[in-house]
């Protein structure tokens, strides 16, 4: 609970920004950074995981003992039961063949026999547990062997290693590239997004080996590693001319020429009025210094560094897309769980075991029935089926 | 203001006259009122029905087709729609006014605050790309259904502790509705977060985020949880039944408004 309350994940700063430095000593020694992830959280979860083991095992030797125990009961107990009635003058087998018709043979013997129905809704609250376990597993599995990044693309790169998303990021390798060819949005006439999709190929020892459209809901998979579309941006290219020679800079990119060494640190959409500029660092001897370049003022856009002519061309947005990459090799274990717990609840909830009783007597046929739950139905069902017996059969 | 609007205007209405035919039926006693009740409350979920079919199809002609289940407002008048639908599956089993009166009250309630708050944007919104899936459908309906069985739930535990003789129904039995509508409600609850968890591993990359919603989705579906092993294990009935009900509520409700408005998380196209 607390959970949704603190900010989960976040850098160290966002949260000193948030809270004072004792509240944030606090947070982090109950570890409410990550509450979801912290060890006393884990511990509880591993709790509950074995306390449903250790219900399931109960449930389940109750079942072993249980399976021996169906047998046909006495008359005496027979007429202990809330619905019972006799049926004499009619045929034993008669009645029986109209009962098997709704309802499956347990035991005969001669005396008589017992049927019932809905038997698995028995197994409901065991398939339940059971399956809590299994997502759990499922879970814990995907908490030790799998990871989540995500990679950065432009159109033509290729990239072979993902960014790992943590409190440190860090770098790790794919064991193959993946190559963005295309990248596109649309938009609504209201200007919200429409779609977004890159166009990705997968490239392993120099070959493609996959390619898809990647869009919001359609991830590309390969290998077990998902890429999902998350979001695109831009960022811009500059394009210099650096003593009559083209050169095309990113952010942070250093070029050299003879003895001028200069790099591009800052871009700024709009300087004061002036539109579009960049900040470019240089060496003038061993002095770091920095002028801005601006795209639309004359003046600015050509300069003199170290005696070699610098002009600022163009300034061009390229756009890049941001997939999620995700490895999650318990994601089936999980769905296999998501399946039986859906199956177990259908059967614990909404079918209903009972049992019919037919026992020869001295007085004929007797019927008698029993159910767990929702007896109020099942009387209307056992007088229906008595109503049945009188007008079928001879 | 559009055609669905005017509907859904005139549904918001028949709510209203279903609530006064209660009060009518609980001073005059007549069972003719009873039937025009129930007449009323099918009049109503066949024009809800139709306005939410207009929004639809309305949304086509502006070039963002897609079904009224996407943003808060239409949430709010779905709500709305399966509070009145789970009447009417449940009809058999509810032949008590008090009931019927409380939920379609809180059908009133959402379609009112739908219609006239100032902060509900009602018009048809585009649907952005991390909703267009086939799950948003099942996974949106699988929890209104869930939510709505909890109102009926939530007016059961609340009624029990409401004396009031010949309105409110005997104990006993809104012991058993609220079990029934927490049978119904919890496996519904389920499935909602299951396929939400599905849509999540396809749309976010991870089936779970521990995003606020989620979070308390799952607190909701513990204390349903631990209502039905008070119930069916310990084997508590009626008052202490009746508390777990109306906290269970409470949670309901603090996931579907509370974390829209106050928690910001992956769930935030709601608001």
């Amino acid at each position: 609970m607390l959970g949704t309350v603190v900010k989960q994940g976040a850098t160290p700063e966002e949260y000193l920004a948030l809270y004072s430095e004792n509240t944030y000593k606090i947070i982090t020694l109950f570890g409410l950074d990550d509450a979801y992830h912290a060890p006393w959280f884990i511990a509880l979860i591993a709790l509950f995981a074995l306390s449903l083991v250790l219900c399931s095992l109960r449930r389940l030797t109750l079942f072993a003992r249980e399976t021996k125990v169906v047998m046909l009961p006495g008359e005496d107990k027979l007429l202990k039961m809330d619905l019972h009635s006799y049926v004499p003058e009619k045929d034993f087998d008669e009645v029986l063949g109209l009962l098997t018709r709704r309802y499956g043979l347990a035991v005969r013997d001669e005396q008589g026999v017992v049927l019932e129905k809905g038997r698995l809704s028995r197994y409901g609250v065991f398939i339940i547990h059971a399956s809590i376990i299994i997502i759990l597993a499922g879970s814990f599995i995907g908490l030790l062997f799998g990871y989540k990044g995500f990679v950065t693309l432009k159109i033509g790169e290729t990239k072979d290693r993902l960014v790992l998303r943590g409190k440190d990021p860090a770098e790790m390798p794919l064991g193959f590239a993946v190559m963005c060819k295309d990248f596109k949005v649309s938009f609504y006439p209201t200007g919200e997004p429409k779609d977004f999709v890159s166009t990705v190929e997968i490239v392993e020892n120099g070959k493609i080996v996959a390619g898809k459209e990647i869009r919001v809901n359609e991830p590309l998979s390969y290998k077990g590693i998902r890429f999902y579309q998350s979001h695109y941006g831009s960022t811009p290219v500059f394009f210099f001319n650096v003593g009559g020679e083209r050169v095309v800079l990113a952010e942070r990119e250093a070029f050299r020429k003879n003895s001028l060494l200069l790099m591009v640190a800052r871009y700024e959409r709009k300087v004061h009025d002036f539109g579009p500029g960049v900040l470019v660092a240089y060496l003038d001897g061993n002095e770091p210094k920095a002028t801005w370049f601006l795209k639309n003022v004359d003046r600015l856009r050509e300069q003199n560094l170290q005696g070699i002519k610098v002009n600022l061309n163009d300034i061009q947005e390229r756009p890049y897309t941001g997939l999620e990459v995700s490895r999650d090799p318990g994601v089936f274990v999980v769905w296999t769980g998501f399946v039986f717990i859906l199956f177990g609840l259908y059967v614990n909830f909404f079918v209903r075991h009972r049992r019919i009783y037919l026992l020869k007597t001295a007085g004929g046929p007797l019927v008698a029935g029993t159910a767990l739950k929702n007896k109020g139905n099942f009387d209307k069902e056992f007088k229906k089926l008595l109503e049945e017996i009188h007008v079928h059969t001879p | 203001m559009s055609i669905h609007h005017k509907m859904l205007g005139v549904a918001t209405m028949l709510y209203l006259l279903v609530f006064f035919l209660h009060i009518l039926y609980f001073s005059l006693k007549k069972e003719k009122i009873h039937s025009a009740i129930w007449a009323t409350l099918y009049g109503a979920i066949f024009i809800h029905t139709l306005g939410l079919v207009f929004r639809w199809v309305e949304s086509y002609g502006l070039d963002m087709g897609h079904v009224p289940l996407a943003n808060y407002y239409e949430s709010l008048i779905f709500f709305a729609w399966s509070v009145t639908f789970m009447l009417i599956v449940m009809r058999k089993k509810i032949p008590y006014p008090a009931i019927t009166m409380c939920a379609s009250l809180a059908s009133l309630f959402l379609m009112g605050y739908a219609s006239i708050s100032p902060s509900v944007d009602r018009n048809i919104q585009p649907l952005i790309p991390a909703l267009q899936s086939n799950w948003l459908h099942i996974h949106v309906i699988t929890c209104f259904v869930a939510y709505s069985a909890f109102v009926i739930s939530f007016v059961c535990g609340s009624l029990y502790f409401v004396e009031w003789k010949g309105v409110v129904p005997p104990k006993k039995v809104l012991d058993d509705i609220n079990y029934r509508s927490v049978v119904i409600g919890f496996p519904m609850l389920s499935a909602g977060i299951l396929t939400g968890a599905v849509w999540a591993h396809y749309a976010w990359g991870s089936y779970w985020s521990w995003d606020p919603k989620e979070t308390w989705s799952l607190i909701t579906w513990i204390i349903y949880a631990l209502f039905l092993h008070a119930r069916l294990v310990r084997g508590w009935r009626e008052k202490r039944i009746a508390l777990i009900s109306i906290i269970g509520f409470m949670s309901v409700m603090f996931t579907y408004f509370g974390v829209n408005f106050i928690l910001s998380g992956l769930h935030s196209y709601a608001t």
